[in-house]
C-alpha cells in the first residue's frame, strides 16, 4: 500500500514537471537566441560587439545575440566540432587561411542576396579585391569585417633608453628596415637584458605559427609561400635569406625570443613585436610608452601583409535566417564604422573618412594612417582549400629549423617536398 | 490427521512457493530498475561510442564537411603498411612506456619500502608525496612547461646557481621526452606508492622476524620475503601504469604539442591531430581500434600471469 502511494507522488511529480517543462518551451519558442563564435575574450573590443548586438535587440525585441569566445589557438579545430555536432554556433568569424576550405566545405550560407537586397547597405561600398578570398564567383560567402595590416608595435622607453631612434622616427628618415630592425633588437637586447623581437602573438615555433610571422620578411625579400599556380616557393633564394635573417636574430643575435621562452612585448619583456590594431588593447594597462611603425622594408621592397577575418553565417545553425539579418545589421555603415576602430573595415567610404582616422582612441590620426596605408598594399596571409594538411604535415619540419645549426635550405627542401602535393590536390 | 498434514504441506508449500516467486521476481524488479539510469549511461557514453568507433574506423569521414564514405578495412592497411606517422608514434609511445614504468614502479617501491617505517612525522611524507596525484593534470603541465623553459625557465635557473647549462628541455628532441616523462614519474609515483604500502603493510611481520632470527639481514629479507609476497600487487601496479602510458594525451599537448620534429609525438597525440585538426574522424577511428586492441592484449596478458602469481 505505502509504495503504491509512493509510486502515485513519483507519478504525479513527473506530470506536474512535464507540464512546466512544455509551458516554458512554448514561451520559450518565440523567443530567439544567436550564438555568435568569436576569437576575442573580455575588454573593449568585445563590450563594443556586445554594445551592437544590445542595439540590434531594440530594433528585435524577441532575438538576443550572444557572442561565445573560442581561444585563438584552437579556433578553427573547435569551431569545427561545434559545426559537427548538435548545437552548432548560428554565426562566426572565420580566419583567412581556412576561407577557402570553410567554402569549399558547404558549412557557409551564401550571403550575397541579404547584402545585396538594401539600397541604405551599400554592398558596392565594400573593396572587391577585399571580397577575392571569401567568394566563389559572384557568391559572397563570408564577409570580411577586419583587414588589418601587420605592423611592428614597439616599446618606445626601450628605445630610448639604448639611444636609438624609434621605429616612427626611423620611417621618417627613410631608414627603416629589416636591417635596422635586426640592429635596434640587437642593440636593445645586449644592453637591457630583454628580447629585441617577439613573434606576432608569441606564436612562431608553435604548430602553424610559422606563417604568420615569416609571411611578412619572406615577402619583404622577395619570396612567397607559393605562387598562383600552386608551386611551393618557400625553397627560393629569396625565401631562404628571409628565413635565414629570423633564424639569425633568434641563435646569432639572439635578439629574437628563442623557442621554449616566454617573453610577451606587452608587459614589458620585449622591444618590439609584430601584431595588429587589435592587439593594442592589451597595453590599456601598461607602464611603458608605446608606438607603432610600418613593416620595415627588405631587400625586394614593402612586404605589407594584411590578416583578415570574415563574418559567417553557418548552414547547420538553427535559425539562418534571423542570422543573416543580424550579419546584415552589424556589417552596416554605422556599426562598420563602430567596429572601425579595433577591426579597419573593408568599406572604402569608412577608410576614407576623417571619422576612420580618429576612431581609435590609443592612436592618433597619423598612426591610424599607417592602417589605411597598409590595408592599401598590403596583401593577405597566404591561403588554400587544402591549408589545414598543408599545416598539419610541415609543423614537425619546422621545429627542425629552429635549433641553432639548422640549414634553413635543406629544411624548406623537405617543406615543399611535401607541400607541393598538397597544393596541387 | 494425515489428510490435515498434507493440506498444511501443500499450503505451506503453496504459500512458500507464491511468496518466493513473487518478492523474488518483484525485488528483481526493483533492482533492476535501480541500476537503470547507470546501465543507461554506461550504455549511451560508452558502450555506444566504443561500437561507432570501430563502424568509423571502416569509414572516410570528414569532420568539416560531414562527408562520410564506407572503406572497408583500408584504414587498417594504410595504417599498417604505409603510414610513417603511425611508425613514428608507436615507436614513441613503446619509448615513453619503456621510460616511464621501470622509474615509476622502482621508485614507488623504494618510497613504499621507506614510508612503511613507524618513524615520526612519517605521515606528512606520505601526504607530500601524494599530492601530486591530486592536483589537476593542467595545472602541473601548464607549471612544469613554465619551470622547463631555456633560459628563464625556473629549473635552468637554479642549475646555473650551481654552474650548470641546463638544455632547452622542452624544444630538444631527446630532452624533451625525458622531460615529459619524469614530470609524469613526479605526477603519478604517489599513487603507486600508497597502493604498494598498503601490500606491504600487509605482510605479515612473524615472516620477517623468523627470517631475521634465521640470520637473515635487511636486503636478504626484502628480496626473499617482501619482494615474492608483493609480486601480485606489483604486477597489477606495473600493468595499469603501462595501460596509463600508452593513453597519455594532456601533458604531451599542454608541454610539447607532439613535438619537437615530432620527439614527444605518441599514438593518443595522432589521434587528437588526425581527427580533429586533420579532420579525418574515420583515420582517427582506426587509429584508436589500434590502440584498443594493444590495451586489450595487455589486459589479458595481465590475467594470465595473475593467474599464474596466484600458484602455488
Amino acid at each position: 500500500m505505502q509504495k503504491v502511494r509512493f509510486l502515485k507522488f513519483v507519478l504525479a511529480l513527473l506530470l506536474v514537471a512535464t507540464t512546466f517543462g512544455a509551458t516554458h518551451h512554448a514561451q520559450a519558442q518565440n523567443a530567439v537566441k544567436l550564438r555568435f563564435t568569436v576569437w576575442i575574450g573580455p575588454g573593449a573590443a568585445m563590450d563594443m560587439l556586445k554594445g551592437i548586438a544590445a542595439d540590434y535587440n531594440k530594433k528585435t525585441p524577441n532575438v538576443t545575440v550572444q557572442f561565445d569566445t573560442i581561444p585563438f589557438n584552437d579556433y578553427t579545430t573547435k569551431l569545427t566540432l561545434q559545426l559537427a555536432g548538435s548545437n552548432a554556433p548560428d554565426g562566426g568569424w572565420i580566419l583567412e587561411n581556412t576561407a577557402p576550405q570553410f567554402i569549399a566545405s558547404g558549412v557557409l550560407t551564401e550571403l550575397t542576396p541579404t547584402l545585396t537586397a538594401g539600397a541604405d547597405y551599400d554592398f558596392n561600398d565594400f573593396e572587391k579585391p577585399a571580397l577575392g578570398l571569401w567568394q566563389t564567383g559572384n557568391k559572397v560567402y563570408a564577409l570580411p569585417f577586419s583587414t588589418s595590416p601587420f605592423l611592428i608595435i614597439y616599446n618606445a622607453d626601450m628605445f630610448a633608453a639604448a639611444g636609438l631612434a624609434t621605429p616612427a622616427e626611423q620611417v621618417t628618415k627613410g631608414e627603416w628596415t629589416w636591417a635596422a630592425l635586426a640592429t635596434a633588437a640587437k642593440k636593445i637586447a645586449e644592453t637591457q637584458k630583454v628580447y629585441g623581437l617577439e613573434s606576432v602573438d608569441a606564436n612562431v615555433y608553435k604548430p602553424g605559427g610559422f606563417w604568420t610571422t615569416m609571411t611578412p620578411i619572406i615577402r619583404a625579400y622577395g619570396g612567397d609561400a607559393w605562387d598562383a599556380n600552386n608551386t611551393c616557393l618557400l625553397t627560393s633564394k629569396n625565401s631562404v635569406d628571409a628565413i635565414k635573417f629570423y633564424h639569425d636574430m633568434v641563435f646569432k643575435d639572439k635578439s629574437a625570443v628563442p623557442p621554449g621562452e616566454n617573453a610577451d612585448f606587452f608587459t614589458g619583456k620585449s622591444a618590439m613585436t609584430i601584431g595588429q590594431i587589435s592587439r593594442l588593447t592589451k597595453l590599456d594597462s601598461a607602464t611603458f610608452k608605446w608606438g607603432i611603425a610600418p613593416l620595415p622594408k627588405g631587400p625586394a621592397g614593402d612586404g605589407a601583409t594584411t590578416g583578415q577575418a570574415a563574418l559567417g553565417v553557418f548552414t547547420n545553425g538553427k535559425n539562418v535566417q534571423t542570422t543573416l539579418d543580424f550579419l546584415a545589421f552589424m556589417t552596416n555603415k554605422d556599426n562598420s564604422a563602430k567596429m572601425a576602430q579595433f577591426f579597419p573595415s573593408a568599406r572604402k567610404t569608412i577608410l576614407s573618412s576623417d571619422a576612420f582616422l580618429k576612431s581609435n582612441q590609443r592612436l592618433k590620426p597619423e598612426q591610424m594612417q599607417l592602417v589605411v596605408e597598409g590595408i592599401s598594399k598590403g596583401r593577405v596571409l597566404p591561403s588554400h582549400p587544402n591549408f589545414s594538411a598543408i599545416s598539419l604535415s610541415t609543423n614537425a619540419i619546422f621545429d627542425e629549423l629552429w635549433t641553432a645549426n639548422a640549414d634553413v635550405a635543406a629544411v624548406m627542401e623537405k617543406v615543399c617536398k611535401v607541400v607541393d602535393p598538397l597544393l596541387k590536390q | 490427521m494425515a489428510a490435515q498434514q498434507l493440506a498444511r504441506g501443500q499450503m505451506a508449500r503453496r504459500y512458500n512457493t507464491r511468496r518466493g516467486s513473487g518478492s523474488a521476481g518483484r525485488e528483481t524488479v526493483w533492482g533492476y530498475l535501480f541500476i537503470a539510469p547507470q546501465m543507461l549511461g554506461f550504455l549511451v557514453f560508452v558502450i555506444g561510442p566504443l561500437l561507432a568507433v570501430f563502424v568509423f574506423s571502416t569509414q572516410d569521414r570528414n569532420l568539416l564537411t560531414g562527408s562520410v564514405k564506407t572503406v572497408g578495412l583500408n584504414n587498417y592497411l594504410t595504417i599498417l603498411t604505409n603510414d610513417a606517422l603511425f611508425t613514428k608514434a608507436v615507436t614513441n609511445s613503446l619509448v615513453f612506456t619503456t621510460l616511464l614504468v621501470p622509474v615509476n614502479i622502482a621508485l614507488a617501491l623504494f618510497l613504499a619500502v621507506l614510508l612503511a617505517q613507524k618513524l615520526a612525522g612519517v605521515m606528512i611524507f606520505r601526504v607530500l608525496f601524494f599530492s601530486p596525484v591530486v592536483t589537476s593534470a593542467v595545472a602541473w603541465a601548464v607549471v612544469w612547461r613554465f619551470m622547463l623553459q631555456g633560459e628563464q625557465g625556473t629549473l635552468n635557473q637554479i642549475l646555473s646557481i650551481i654552474g650548470v647549462k641546463g638544455p632547452n628541455w622542452l624544444r630538444e628532441p631527446g630532452w624533451a621526452m625525458l622531460s615529459v616523462v619524469g614530470t609524469l614519474v613526479l605526477k603519478n609515483v604517489g599513487l603507486n606508492m600508497v597502493i604498494l604500502l598498503a601490500a606491504i603493510t600487509n605482510i605479515p611481520g612473524e615472516y620477517r622476524e623468523a627470517a631475521m632470527v634465521d640470520g637473515a639481514n635487511r636486503i636478504q629479507v626484502f628480496r626473499s620475503i617482501t619482494l615474492p609476497l608483493l609480486a601480485p600487487t606489483l604486477l597489477f601496479v606495473t600493468v595499469i601504469t603501462v595501460i596509463g602510458s600508452l593513453r597519455v594525451f594532456d601533458h604531451i599537448n599542454l608541454m610539447t604539442e607532439g613535438g619537437p620534429a615530432n620527439a614527444t609525438f605518441v599514438l593518443v597525440y595522432y589521434i587528437y591531430y588526425t581527427a580533429f585538426l586533420g579532420f579525418k574522424t574515420g583515420y582517427a577511428s582506426a587509429l584508436a581500434a589500434i590502440l584498443f586492441g594493444i590495451a586489450l592484449v595487455l589486459t589479458a596478458l595481465q590475467f594470465a600471469l595473475r593467474g599464474r602469481a596466484s600458484q602455488p
